[in-house]
């Protein structure tokens, strides 16, 4: 589930061990003392001692997390700078295997006794839980690494001024309201994950992850009727620096949304009804994200979450064998993609995930599932793919997603192809509201944007666009896909799962999709 | 980790003494929170976390800026002192913020409960362990949550404000599932106290509801009579709430707005017997002792026989519009009627039951539309009684209309919405006409 859109980023990179100094912007004396306390050498000291008292209360198998997280908050509302907030978060967490059961806990504190507090309540846990543990937890054996990995950024967001920042926000609330807009709200965070992962098995890998997202946001009003519009940037949270924000032109982008939610205010309604539609990758990322991303998790799959996030109509006597889509159709799970906001070395359970990319779909098949550690014997197989993260080192690692991708037609094929073979229909770009029930089969999703076509071509904009459908009919229903030309990362920096719940950022890869005859609705009107 | 008042105390006293700033303002949250799942007669994951966020806002003038750390190393501390005036000395001004509140008086909390802030793992797996064995015996899984949580919040400023809350809070929800995937329930409630949470009735009425043996039939979507059970109300009252912001309202983009300008204050907007508020006495769904900006939050009647009484004010815009600040709730009490869930089906000829809503967002602001889904024990009502499961719906619809259509209420009790851990909201059961269901889902 995608839980808000806010925006962010990941990347970075930078491997001398002098680097971590240059990332936290040293203000005084007392803030690089801080700092220092967590350093990776008193980091793998605690993490030795958490696994040998691990070891000493009897857990056949145990892993420790111990992390740092900057985050920096910046939101702007119309000429005026409304938040402006640095975050410094330390903490780790243990979970043990003890006599078939688990036992997880974490702490803020990151303190000799806190730890040996932490490690005795974890051995608590998994004595309790073992009432209602009929069958034992079993895992498969992980290989032990020893390795270091950092997201590769040209520059870290942490390294430029917050006046710098804030002035940009203000740049691009300008150019909307002096565009006609009446109103604009912007934001930038930035998060720099540091995370060390040791076991008993012996890995001890640190990983530093970066992710910047940007946002804005125009609203129109036509006072007279009432009524009001938006239009939301398409900008995309990322895993890249400071060199994203700078890349990306803004001012033109702001520009832009205030022509066109002007125009959306005066569109043309959408009559409901069956259309030919041509998705954006803009719009399409976030669809993917429902209807293929979270339906191929197995422990959704296996049951395990139906108490919330739900179970999957892609039951596991699917695998290799259902048409998910049609044939044009392959999804990749990657961990590697340049700018992936789930793009890392190594997953939070110590399985390597960068260059072992799997298909999720191939030429419209279901392949894979996305699993984490002790999950594969469930469907025959032997190993872990590197789906594993925890929201912070406190909190209990689960299955989450990689970077999931529709790949590009190899065929030569633009978004103007795509068009041109639409009589009566509808292109949307960006994404908007979003909802998908807990099997994943029927899903409606609105937009930014939306444009008639005619006869092959772009026509007018129409406003109050939905499209709602069922995941393997619409997927079945698509007969033309865009090239590499068309193709866009978007993401989110909020997907939710787990009780209690965690967020994952994640990152997927599109290209634009025409879809034919899929039901469309007129949000405005009283009955849709 | 837990502060007391005076702990708390010593703390943000340590950082206004230290600050350079205006005005200072610091905030502490922390506590400590377990849980434990299980699924398909089996714990998955459980765990212990224990937090502790500290944040220093500077302000120079008009510039503001804020620095938090966890934990309470006082080197830490002190570098968030300088980090937070290091911003707020680089910030652009804010021509609206304002200097921090002086002291106030609080009202007394009634969120804690003392014995549930010491429930451990073991009494987690006591109490699931019944339900567990339950559905065993009748054949169907279950997969649920079981929590207990402890926290404060405090505040203080250089103004000479200080405030403290302590909470705690407990949560059980289940769902069951029978063994061909073809129907299922759930039940859930969150409380103050975990004494209270019943979770054998709670796991009992998950498992009664998927194991109906009548085929779920499939009805055509449209305009249907609905009895929605509390956690469904509670989860499209607090969509609402969530929007009843007085700025947006007077800015034209709610549809709390007057045509023309201004707000909708003082409208009948709803039904006669639709009463919403919130209020730290509250023995059910005690409000905050104190909100965002530090204020005391007091009994505040948001809709009153109908009537829309209270927006949200944030203390600048309630300076702006000459009014009394009011601050976003962290609860909800919608008020109860007489009819019950029985009394309900028994006077329904043709409707739809729902136990509750999933992945609900917003579709339309203009008319806080909202789309989501029936989930876990939809079932179908005729002729006054249940007369078979019904597959599930998505719904496109505004709360504003539910609550102008309500028929009847129920007692309100303790619930939980769909999505939203750690809610506190009591909430009754609403007979209401002309609910709109979209289209039809087929998941289970």
């Amino acid at each position: 589930m995608h839980r808000r859109r806010f925006l962010q980023h990941a990347g970075c990179a930078l491997c001398a061990p002098a680097a971590d100094r240059l990332f936290f912007r040293v203000t005084d004396a007392a803030a690089a003392v801080a700092y220092e306390k967590l350093d990776p050498a008193t980091r793998l000291k605690l993490a030795d001692m958490a696994l040998d008292l691990a070891r000493r209360a009897g857990a056949s198998y145990a892993d420790v997390r111990v992390g740092r997280t900057e985050q920096e908050f910046l939101r702007a509302r119309d000429r005026r700078l409304d938040e402006l907030t640095s975050n410094l978060t330390v903490g780790f967490g243990v979970r043990i295997l003890l006599d078939g059961s688990w036992g997880f806990a974490g702490s803020d504190l990151v303190e000799e006794a806190e730890i040996r507090r932490v490690v005795a309540l974890a051995t608590e846990n998994a004595k309790a839980v073992r009432l209602i543990q009929a069958v034992p937890v079993t895992i498969e054996n992980v290989p032990a690494y020893r390795e270091d990995w950092r997201t590769p950024v040209r520059i870290d967001p942490f390294s430029i001024a917050t006046d710098v920042k804030a002035s940009k926000l203000l740049a691009i609330n300008e150019a909307a309201l002096t565009a006609g807009v009446n109103y604009c709200a912007s934001l930038m965070r930035f998060v720099r994950e540091e995370k060390l992962f040791a076991s008993s098995r012996g890995s001890r890998i640190a990983q530093v992850r970066v992710r910047s997202a940007p946002y804005f946001e125009v609203t129109a009003i036509d006072r007279q009727s009432g009524r009001f519009a938006t239009r939301a940037s398409l900008a995309a949270p990322r895993g890249q620096g400071w060199e994203y924000i700078e890349g990306y032109d803004f001012l033109a982008e702001a520009g832009a949304a205030a022509q066109e939610v002007q125009q959306k205010l005066k569109a043309k309604a959408v009559v409901a009804g069956k259309y030919d539609l041509v998705i954006d990758p803009t719009n399409l990322w976030l669809t993917i994200h429902e209807s293929i991303g979270h339906p191929t998790e197995l422990d959704r799959a296996l049951g395990w979450e139906a108490n919330f996030a739900g179970t999957s109509f892609v039951t596991p006597d699917k695998l290799g064998t259902f048409q998910y889509g049609s044939p044009l159709m392959t999804v990749m799970a990657d961990r590697s993609q340049a700018g992936g906001l789930s793009t890392v070395g190594f997953d939070d359970d110590g399985v390597r995930s960068i260059g072992a990319e799997f298909p999720i779909i191939r030429d419209g098949i279901f392949q894979n599932y996305q699993m984490a550690m002790g999950q594969a014997a469930f469907i025959g197989r032997g190993q872990s793919n590197g789906c594993a993260y925890g929201d912070s080192p406190a909190s209990f690692p689960i299955q989450r997603m990689p970077n999931i991708s529709l790949q590009p037609n190899p065929k030569p094929t633009s978004l103007d192809d795509l068009i041109a073979g639409v009589e009566d229909g509808i292109y949307i770009v960006g994404d908007a509201s979003f909802s998908i029930d807990q099997q994943r089969y029927n899903f409606q999703f609105s937009g930014q944007l939306f444009y008639e076509i005619k006869n092959g071509k772009r026509g007018e904009m129409l406003r109050d666009v939905a499209y709602q459908g069922r995941t393997p009919d619409f997927w079945n229903a698509m007969d033309g896909l865009g090239d590499a030309s068309t193709y866009h990362l978007g993401g989110t920096m909020f997907c939710g799962k787990g009780q209690p719940q965690q967020i994952a950022p994640v990152s997927h890869g599109a290209v634009a999709a025409r879809f034919r005859q899929i039901n469309v609705l007129n949000t405005s009107r009283p009955d849709f | 980790m837990l502060l007391t008042p005076s702990e708390a105390k010593a703390v943000t006293d340590r950082l206004l003494m230290r600050s350079k700033a205006d005005h200072c303002i610091v905030r502490l949250n922390g506590g400590e929170r377990t849980n434990l799942r299980f699924a398909r007669g089996n714990a998955t994951t459980n765990g212990d976390q224990s937090h502790l966020r500290v944040t220093v806002e500077s302000h120079f003038g008009q510039r503001a800026g804020a620095a938090s750390v966890s934990g309470l190393d006082g080197q830490a501390l002190d570098a968030a002192i300088s980090r937070s005036e290091e911003i707020a000395r680089s910030a652009p001004e804010n021509r609206e913020l304002l200097p921090p509140a002086g002291p106030q008086i609080y009202p007394g909390g009634a969120g804690y409960d003392a014995p549930t802030a010491a429930v451990r793992a073991d009494r987690l797996a006591a109490v699931s362990k019944p339900i567990i064995d339950e559905a065993a015996s009748r054949a169907v899984d279950v997969a649920g949550y079981c929590m207990a949580r402890r926290g404060f919040d405090a505040m203080a400023t250089s103004a000479g404000l200080f405030a403290h809350d302590a909470q705690t809070g407990a949560e059980f929800t289940v769902t069951a599932r029978n063994r061909a995937g073809t129907w299922s329930g759930w039940a859930g409630r969150s409380d103050t106290r975990f004494d209270l949470l019943d979770t054998v009735r709670l796991g009992r009425h998950a498992i009664d509801k998927a194991a109906y043996t009548a085929p779920a039939v499939r009805l055509e979507p449209g305009r249907y009579t609905v009895i929605l059970e509390p956690s469904a109300v509670c989860d499209l009252v607090t969509w609402m709430l969530w929007r009843m912001n007085a700025r947006d309202a007077d800015e034209g983009r709610s549809v709390f707005s007057r045509r023309g300008g201004g707000n909708r204050l003082g409208e009948k907007l709803f039904q006669d017997s639709v009463t919403i508020f919130t209020d730290p006495g509250d023995p059910v769904a005690p409000e905050r002792v104190f909100g965002d900006e530090g204020l005391p939050q007091r009994r505040t009647v948001w809709v009153q026989d109908g009537i829309l009484r209270n927006l949200i004010h944030s203390r600048f815009w309630a300076l702006e519009k000459g009014r009394d600040p009011v601050a976003r709730p962290g609860s909800l009490v919608m008020a109860g009627g007489t009819t019950t869930v029985d009394d309900m089906i028994r006077a329904t000829q043709r409707g739809v039951l729902v136990t509750r809503f999933w992945y609900m967002r917003l579709l339309d602001a203009q008319n806080l539309v909202v789309t989501g889904l029936t989930r876990d024990g939809n079932f179908l009502i005729e002729n006054g009684r249940i007369a078979a499961p019904a597959l599930n719906f998505r719904f496109n619809e505004s709360p504003v209309a539910v609550l102008a259509n309500v028929l009847a209420i129920g007692p309100s009790e303790r619930t939980r919405g769909g999505e939203n851990e750690d809610s506190v909201v009591s909430a009754p059961p609403l007979l209401v006409k002309d609910f709109n269901f979209s289209s039809a889902s087929e998941a289970i």
